[in-house]
């Protein structure tokens, strides 16, 4: 099984966040994940989206693209908002709350936006 | 008559099958002023509130601005909060936070009150207390309605979920969860879903049956590893006003990387429980975070 590459656009408003937790959730479902790892990957979809939404500026969507791999799911949030600095400082809370709860988080401002990345092992082969 | 889609009112609440019963089904719209007025008329009168001593507190207060009075007058009216918050209790929160919410905007009432209007208090305090109740569902995107359907589904899973955990030793997977409930993967997700925008249990009933302690029992005075939490978050103000649980669970799991399940053996209260606990005090503070946008 290669990668399977997932690709959502919402209007950036925390109201649409359930749809993104939602997506993680049937996703991590097909690939085994348990019960605790979905509650963790919820968790950290929601932290994600929460702090770009938060440095969104006047950019009106915001992109969650998310990538099946192997018992693996990375997740790639993006923000069209460039000259905005750093996505996430790795001081602070939320930095915390999504290293915690993921194997690995990444974060980068380029030309296209903010992003943030993460990835998440999980399930049961 | 409702115009609700569902009869989310007859919703079953596992902390009190009174509040069932006591939902009227016309409250299904805070909106519905018309019966709230009334409601309110039968409401002082049973509680006996003395409107003229009410008025002359009042009128003390506004002129002296003095805090016990304000005191006072929180204390005479606090029925009428305890009244409001009652209609929103089947929406998952424990009536104490709801009280506290309502308080909140009692207080405000009270503060703005103008004693030249020609209004009872009570009649220009009800919409601000429901205000501050409907914001507070709000800003955690619990201002919709569960269905009954799902209600039901998600407490039958949070049993499930805690029956399997005992069984396999771990976390179980969403099919196991189904092959269990003999429903399709697609409806254990919705139900797990439904689960934490929509905390169906108290927080503070006791998590494992009659004789386990209480979760505030568990947890020890101090741990020296909040105070970095605290300075490190940056977010010092709004964690300093969580409750010491929370905070010692966000320590646990973010800061010692304790799992979700750890953290309930160390507590005495199940895997699902940590993680509405998380969820809601998570949720708390992100509301801060997206306030402003989204309050216009």
């Amino acid at each position: 099984m290669g990668t399977s590459t997932l690709h959502l656009e919402i209007p950036a408003s925390g109201v649409y966040l359930s749809v993104v937790r939602a997506a993680a959730t049937g996703l991590a479902a097909q690939l085994q994940f348990t019960y605790e790892e979905i509650d963790d990957l919820r968790i950290a979809v929601d932290e994600a989206c929460t702090q770009l939404l938060a440095r969104r500026g006047s950019a009106e969507t915001l992109c969650i693209d998310y990538h099946l791999e192997p018992a693996e799911l990375r997740v790639d949030v993006s923000v069209e908002a460039p000259d905005r600095g750093d996505p996430l400082a790795k001081d602070t809370f939320a930095w915390q709350i999504l290293t915690a709860l993921t194997d690995e988080v990444s974060e980068r401002a380029d030309d296209s936006g903010l992003h943030l990345s993460f990835r998440k092992h999980g399930g049961r082969t | 008559m409702s115009d609700l889609p569902f009869d989310a009112n007859a919703a079953t609440d596992p902390r009190d099958p009174q509040a069932v019963r006591d939902h009227d089904n016309h409250f299904a719209d805070l909106e519905d002023s018309q019966n709230l007025t009334e409601d309110l008329a039968k409401l002082s009168s049973e509680r006996g509130v003395d409107r003229a001593y009410a008025k002359d507190l009042f009128r003390r207060f506004v002129e002296t601005r003095n805090p016990a009075l304000r005191e006072e007058l929180v204390g005479i009216h606090l029925p009428l909060v305890e009244y409001l918050a009652r209609r929103f209790r089947n929406r998952g929160e424990p009536l104490e936070d709801l009280i506290q919410v309502g308080t909140i905007g009692l207080l405000k009432a009270i503060d703005r009150f103008d004693l030249e209007r020609e209004v009872e208090f009570s009649t220009y305090a009800t919409p601000t207390i429901v205000g501050e109740l409907k914001r507070h569902f709000r800003d955690k995107g619990w201002a919709v309605r569960v269905p009954r359907r799902l209600q039901e589904l998600n407490l039958s899973l949070n049993k499930v979920v805690a029956e399997l955990s005992q069984e396999i030793g771990r976390s179980p997977t969403i099919s196991e969860i189904a092959a269990k409930v003999r429903l399709s993967e697609e409806e254990v997700l919705e139900g797990l879903d439904t689960s934490n925008a929509y905390a169906v249990i108290s927080l503070d009933a006791p998590a494992g049956g009659e004789d386990a302690p209480t979760v505030s029992e568990h947890i020890g005075s101090e741990d020296e590893g909040l105070e970095a939490l605290e300075y490190r978050a940056a977010l010092g103000p709004l964690i300093a006003e969580l409750p010491e649980r929370e905070r010692r669970i966000l320590y646990l799991r973010f800061f010692r990387g304790m799992t979700q399940s750890q953290i309930a053996a160390r507590l005495g209260i199940s895997q699902m429980h940590v993680s509405r606990l998380l969820n809601r005090t998570l949720g708390l503070l992100r509301a801060g975070l997206l306030a402003e946008d989204e309050s216009g």
